[in-house]
C-alpha cells in the first residue's frame, strides 16, 4: 500500500481497491475531488447566490474592491444564510420523504396484502397508536396500522397544530422551541417556507432565515426521521443486538453478490425476502453460483444489518470500489447518496447498476421501478436480473480479504433491555434508563457522544470517525453511532467486546457489566431520531433539559445536506455539535458567529468546527466536564 | 460533592490519620520496632499482596505511606476512584498494624481483630467448595438490634460467613446473636479500619489458594472478584471514610449495599432501604445462588451451627 493512498483513507480494503482502480484507470471520487482543486472560494464561503435570473452574484471578501452586495442588494449574511437554509431544507426533505415512503408502506401493510408488507411489531404499533390517541380497543391490527399510517402521513401537510412527536421532548425544550417559534408544524409546510423565504426579495434577515431553517430541520429529527424510524420498527421489527461482518471482504467470489445501496428499508427488506426465495437460489446455482450473497451499503445497509444478519459491505466512499472488485453482479439502489459516477464504473465491469426509485434515476443505469404495492414481487424481478448476470463475470476479480466483526442492533428498546441486566431485581425498577443515568451521575461514565455523518474527501476517509471514537472511549465516554460513521467504527473493530481494552476503566467496566461494546451502532441516518429519544428519556429521568446533559454530537466527515439538517436539529435540541468539515458559511462572520456562539444562548447547543479529531475530542471532553460541573456531578 | 470527590476526601482523611499515627507510634517505640500481625506468614497482607513488599519495622511502615499517597490521584474517573479506595484499604492496614506494635493485643472479646492464617486455611476449603456460599461484611449500625439480628441470622441460616464492624456488634450482642468463628459470625472491631481484617482474609485467600504472586495487583483483584464471594452491607450514616473504604471493596470486586441515600453505581453500589430485602438484594448483587432445601424443623438448621457447643444451662 503506497503512502499517498493511506492519506486518502485509513481503511485497508479501500486502499487496496484504490490501487486496483488506479491500475485499471477507473476514476473514483478522490480523482474527481483532485480534479476539482482548487474549489471555488465564493462557493466555499457561501457567498455565491444563484437564486434568480439577475445572478449569479458573488460577494468579494478578499479585497477591498469588488461587490459587497448582490444585484438585489442582498449582503453576505443574507446570501450565506439563504444558501445554508436551502441546504438544510433539502436535507430535511430527503429524510422526510423517506419517512413518507415508510408511512405509505405501513398503509400498504394494512390495506394491500399483495404488497408483501406486514406489521412485525404489533406491540410498538399499539403503543404508538395509543400515544397518538387512537382508540385501539375494538380495532384489529390492520385497522390500527391504517390509522397510524394515515396520521403519520397527515404530519406532512396538516393545516394546524404542531408535529405529534415534539410532545416526546422534555417540557423545557418545547418551551424554548415555542418561544423561538421553531416548533415544527407540518413537515412539507416548514420545508416549503424555507424555499419561499429564500426566494429573491423575501427574507433578508439571517437570524430569521436560520429560524426557518431550524424549524425545517426539527421537522426532520422530530418528524420525518422519527416517523421513518418508528414505522420501520413497526413494519420490520425492533433491532436487537447481534454480531455481523463488515467491510468489502464480505463479498464472495463463488456467490451472486448483490449490493443493496441507498436508504429505504422498504426496498432492502423486500430484496432480503427475494434473495431467500428457493427458486431464485436454485436459479443462482444453475448459473454456477453457490448461492446469493446480499450485502449492504450506506444507510439501507445499516437498516438491514440492524434487523438482520446482512453484512455491511462499506460506506459512502466505498461504493465505487465495491464495483471495482469485479465481483458485484448487481448494485441495487434507491435514493440518496448514490454517486451518479457509479454507472460509469459499472460499465467497466460486468456489474449491473439497477435504479429502482422514480425519485432517483441515473443515466446509464438499468431502471427497474420498485413497486411498493407489489414489493416482494418486484424485488424478485430485480434479484433475478442480478442472478442472471453472474455468468457475465470476467476473470478480473479481486476481493480484499479484509473484514471485521462487530455487534450491531442497539435500538433504544434493546439498550434499555440490556440496562435491565444490571439492575437488582430486589432494589430497582426495570425498563428504565436508570442504570445509564446512575453510571453517568456517579462518574463511571463521563458522558456520551454521538458520532454520525458521512465521508468527505476533505479529510481522510474514516479517520475522523475512528480517531474521535477512540479518544472518547479512552476517556470513559460512551459512543453511539449511526450512518457511515458506524461503518468506520465497525470496520475498525470498535463494536467488539475486545474494544473494551481501548476504553478507560469506567467505560470498560460498563461494557463488561452491560455486555455491550463501547461503540453502539444505533442504525441509519434517520435512526438519529433514536438518539434524540434516548436523550429525552435520560433528560426526563434526571429532571433536566437535554442541553444540561454531558453529551455531544459529532459529524467528523459530513458532506450531505442531510448532515446539515441533522446538525441543525441536534443543535436546536440542545446539543453541542462538532463538525469536522467547515460548512459553507465562513464568508459571513455574523452567520458563523451566530451558529458557533450565539445559538448556545438560545438552544443550549452550538456548532464547533475542528477537523483534527484529537483536538475535537479534547473540546468535546472539556464540554462534557463543564456540563457535569454545572449539574454538580 | 461528586461521588468520586467523597472517595478522594475519605482517602485523604485515611492518609492523614495514618501519617499521624505512624509518627506517634515511632515516637513511642522508635523506628526499629517490629511491626507484625499475630500468626501470619504474610506480613501486612494487603501491602504484601499489592506491592510484594514485606513490612518488618516501623521504618518500613513509614515508607509504605508513599504507596498510599501514590494511589490518591484526584482525577475524575473510575480508575482513580478505585485506586483511592485501595489507598484507604492500605491506610486501614497501616493503622491496624500500629495497634499491634509492641506486642500488644488490642482486641478483646467479642472482637477478634486480625484473623490468623490457620483460620483462613480451615475456612478456605468450605469457601472453595461453596459450603460457605458468601462472606457478608456488615458495617455500621442497623436501625435497631432486632433488625441487626434478623439480617445476621438470615445470612447465618444461609451458611454465609458474617463479619461485623462497628456498632452493629453491640446490637448483635444485645439481640443475643451467638457469635464466634464456630457460628460464622465474626465481630471484627468497632473502628472502621478493623474492616481491613476481613479484606486481608480475602487477600490471603488469593495468596494461599489462588497462588497469586505478591505484587501482582491486577491478578489479585481478578482473583478476589471472581473467587471470593464477599459483599458489604454499610448500614447507618456513611462518613467519607466509609464511602472511600467502600470504593476499596468495589476495587476488589465486592459490591456495596447501603440503606443510605448515595449515588448508586449499577451492580456495585446499591441502595436498599427495605431491610427485609437487604439479604436477597445482596446475594443477587454478588451473584450468590443458594440452593435451599427447607426442612420444617423448629430450630435453625445450617452448617453454621455445626461447631455449636450446648452448655449445661442451655
Amino acid at each position: 500500500m503506497s503512502e499517498d493512498l493511506k492519506c486518502l483513507s485509513c481503511d485497508a480494503a479501500t486502499c487496496s481497491l484504490l490501487e486496483k482502480a488506479k491500475k485499471e484507470k477507473i476514476e473514483t471520487v478522490w480523482d474527481r475531488a483532485e480534479a476539482m482543486q482548487p474549489q471555488c472560494g465564493f462557493g466555499e464561503m457561501g457567498l455565491c447566490c444563484t437564486n434568480c435570473g439577475m445572478g449569479p452574484c458573488r460577494i468579494v471578501k478578499v479585497s477591498e474592491d469588488g461587490p459587497k452586495k448582490g444585484i438585489c442588494g442582498a449582503d453576505e449574511d443574507t446570501i450565506a444564510a439563504r444558501n445554508l437554509a436551502r441546504a438544510v431544507a433539502a436535507g430535511s426533505a430527503a429524510h422526510s420523504d423517506h419517512g413518507r415512503d415508510i408511512a405509505h408502506a405501513l398503509y400498504y401493510a394494512a390495506k394491500n396484502p399483495e404488497s408483501g408488507y406486514k406489521v412485525k411489531d404489533s406491540q410498538k404499533l399499539i403503543s404508538l397508536a395509543r400515544e397518538w390517541g387512537i382508540e385501539t380497543e375494538n380495532l384489529d391490527e390492520k385497522e390500527i396500522a391504517a390509522k397510524v399510517a394515515e396520521l403519520a402521513l397527515q404530519e406532512f401537510g396538516k393545516p394546524f397544530g404542531h408535529l405529534r412527536f415534539t410532545e416526546r421532548a422534555p417540557k423545557d425544550r418545547l418551551d424554548i422551541w415555542n418561544k423561538m417559534n421553531v416548533t415544527p408544524r407540518a413537515i412539507d409546510r416548514d420545508i416549503v417556507e424555507v424555499l419561499h423565504s429564500t426566494h429573491i426579495g423575501c427574507d433578508a434577515d439571517y437570524r430569521n432565515i436560520m429560524m426557518k431553517a431550524t424549524r425545517a430541520a426539527l421537522c426532520d429529527g422530530w418528524g420525518g426521521s422519527m416517523i421513518g424510524t418508528e414505522l420501520s420498527d413497526i413494519l420490520f421489527g425492533i433491532p436487537q443486538p447481534h454480531e455481523i461482518e463488515a467491510n468489502l471482504g464480505v463479498l464472495k467470489e463463488d456467490e451472486v453478490n448483490i449490493v443493496i445501496h441507498g436508504h429505504e428499508p422498504t426496498l432492502s427488506e423486500a430484496i432480503l425476502v427475494a434473495v431467500n426465495d428457493p427458486e431464485l437460489i436454485e436459479l443462482a446455482q444453475k448459473q454456477g453460483a453457490k448461492g446469493i450473497n446480499l450485502v449492504g451499503m450506506c444507510c439501507t445497509g445499516n437498516e438491514i444489518a440492524m434487523r438482520h444478519n446482512v453484512p455491511m459491505a462499506g460506506n459512502f466512499f466505498q461504493q465505487e470500489l465495491a464495483i471495482v472488485t469485479g465481483a458485484v453482479d448487481a448494485m441495487v439502489v434507491d435514493v440518496q447518496c448514490i454517486m451518479p459516477a457509479l454507472s460509469q464504473v459499472a460499465k467497466c465491469y460486468h456489474t449491473k447498476l439497477i435504479t429502482t426509485s422514480p425519485k432517483a434515476i441515473i443515466p446509464g443505469a438499468i431502471h427497474m421501478q420498485f413497486d411498493e404495492a407489489r414489493a416482494v414481487e418486484s424485488a424478485k424481478r430485480i434479484v433475478q436480473e442480478a442472478v442472471l448476470n453472474f455468468k457475465n463475470r470476467t476473470g478480473n476479480i479481486f476481493i480484499p480479504e479484509i473484514k471485521s466483526k462487530g455487534f450491531v442492533g442497539f435500538s433504544n428498546e434493546s439498550i434499555i433491555s440490556a440496562l435491565d441486566g444490571v439492575t437488582n431485581s430486589f432494589a430497582h425498577p426495570q425498563g428504565t434508563v436508570k442504570p445509564l443515568v446512575d453510571a453517568i451521575k456517579s462518574g463511571v461514565l463521563r458522558g456520551a457522544v454521538a458520532i454520525v455523518g458521512c465521508n468527505n474527501h476533505k479529510v481522510p476517509q474514516d479517520k475522523g470517525h475512528v480517531e474521535l471514537a477512540k479518544e472518547l472511549i479512552k476517556n470513559d465516554v460512551l459512543v453511539v453511532t449511526t450512518g457511515c460513521g458506524a461503518y468506520a467504527c465497525i470496520k475498525e473493530g470498535l463494536m467488539t467486546k475486545e474494544a473494551a481494552n481501548l476504553c478507560g476503566k469506567g467505560l470498560s467496566t460498563v461494557c463488561e457489566l452491560v455486555k455491550i461494546p463501547p461503540v453502539l451502532h444505533m442504525g441509519s441516518c434517520v435512526d438519529i431520531s433514536r438518539i434524540l429519544l434516548l436523550l429525552s428519556e435520560v433528560a426526563k429521568y434526571m429532571n433536566v433539559d437535554i442541553k444540561d446533559l454531558p453529551v455531544a454530537g459529532a459529524a467528523p466527515e459530513w458532506m450531505s445536506e442531510k448532515a446539515l439538517a441533522i446538525g441543525t436539529y441536534v443543535v436546536a435540541s440542545g446539543v453541542y455539535t462538532m463538525l469536522g468539515v467547515a460548512p459553507q458559511i465562513t464568508g459571513s462572520e455574523n452567520l458563523t458567529r451566530f451558529l458557533t456562539e450565539d445559538v448556545e444562548n438560545i438552544y443550549g447547543g452550538k456548532f464547533h468546527i475542528e477537523s483534527d479529531p484529537k483536538k475535537a475530542a479534547q473540546k468535546i471532553l472539556e464540554h462534557i466536564e463543564a456540563k457535569r460541573k454545572a449539574l454538580g456531578i | 460533592m461528586t461521588l468520586f470527590d467523597i472517595i478522594f476526601t475519605g482517602s485523604e482523611q485515611a492518609l492523614e490519620a495514618c501519617k499521624a499515627l505512624v509518627e506517634q507510634t515511632i515516637k513511642e517505640y522508635g523506628e526499629d520496632e517490629k511491626v507484625v500481625f499475630p500468626n501470619t506468614a504474610y506480613s501486612l497482607p494487603v501491602i504484601y499482596a499489592a506491592t510484594g513488599q514485606k513490612i518488618g519495622t516501623l521504618a518500613d511502615l513509614k515508607g509504605a505511606l508513599g504507596v498510599i499517597e501514590s494511589l490518591i490521584v484526584k482525577e475524575q474517573n473510575l480508575e482513580k476512584a478505585l485506586n483511592a479506595g485501595l489507598a484507604t484499604a492500605v491506610a486501614a492496614e497501616v493503622i491496624e498494624a500500629c495497634k499491634y506494635v509492641g506486642g500488644k493485643n488490642p482486641y478483646e472479646e467479642p472482637c477478634v481483630g486480625f484473623i490468623p492464617d490457620t483460620v483462613i486455611r480451615s475456612l478456605g476449603v468450605p469457601l472453595v467448595t461453596g459450603d460457605i456460599p458468601g462472606v457478608a461484611v456488615v458495617i455500621g449500625e442497623a436501625p435497631s438490634a432486632e433488625v441487626a439480628a434478623k439480617i445476621i441470622k438470615d445470612y447465618q441460616s444461609k451458611g454465609i460467613l458474617v463479619t461485623l464492624v462497628g456498632k452493629i456488634i453491640d446490637q448483635a450482642v444485645e439481640a443475643k446473636v451467638k457469635m464466634g468463628l464456630d457460628f460464622r459470625v465474626v465481630p471484627l472491631g468497632y473502628d472502621v479500619t478493623s474492616v481491613i481484617h476481613i479484606v486481608s482474609f480475602a487477600i490471603r485467600a488469593a495468596l494461599i489458594f489462588g497462588n497469586v504472586k505478591p505484587g501482582d495487583l491486577p491478578e489479585l483483584l481478578k482473583y478476589t472478584k471472581e473467587r471470593v464471594p464477599a459483599f458489604v452491607n454499610a448500614l447507618g450514616p456513611l462518613s467519607e471514610l466509609v464511602v472511600s473504604a467502600g470504593a476499596g471493596a468495589i476495587a476488589l470486586g465486592f459490591p456495596v449495599l447501603t440503606d443510605q441515600d448515595v449515588q448508586e453505581v449499577p451492580m456495585n453500589l446499591i441502595v436498599q432501604k427495605d431491610y427485609d430485602k437487604l439479604v436477597q438484594t445482596s446475594l443477587e448483587a454478588r451473584g450468590i445462588k443458594i440452593k435451599i432445601t427447607e426442612i420444617p424443623i423448629p430450630v435453625g438448621f445450617a452448617p453454621a451451627f455445626e461447631g455449636e457447643r450446648v452448655r449445661k444451662d442451655d
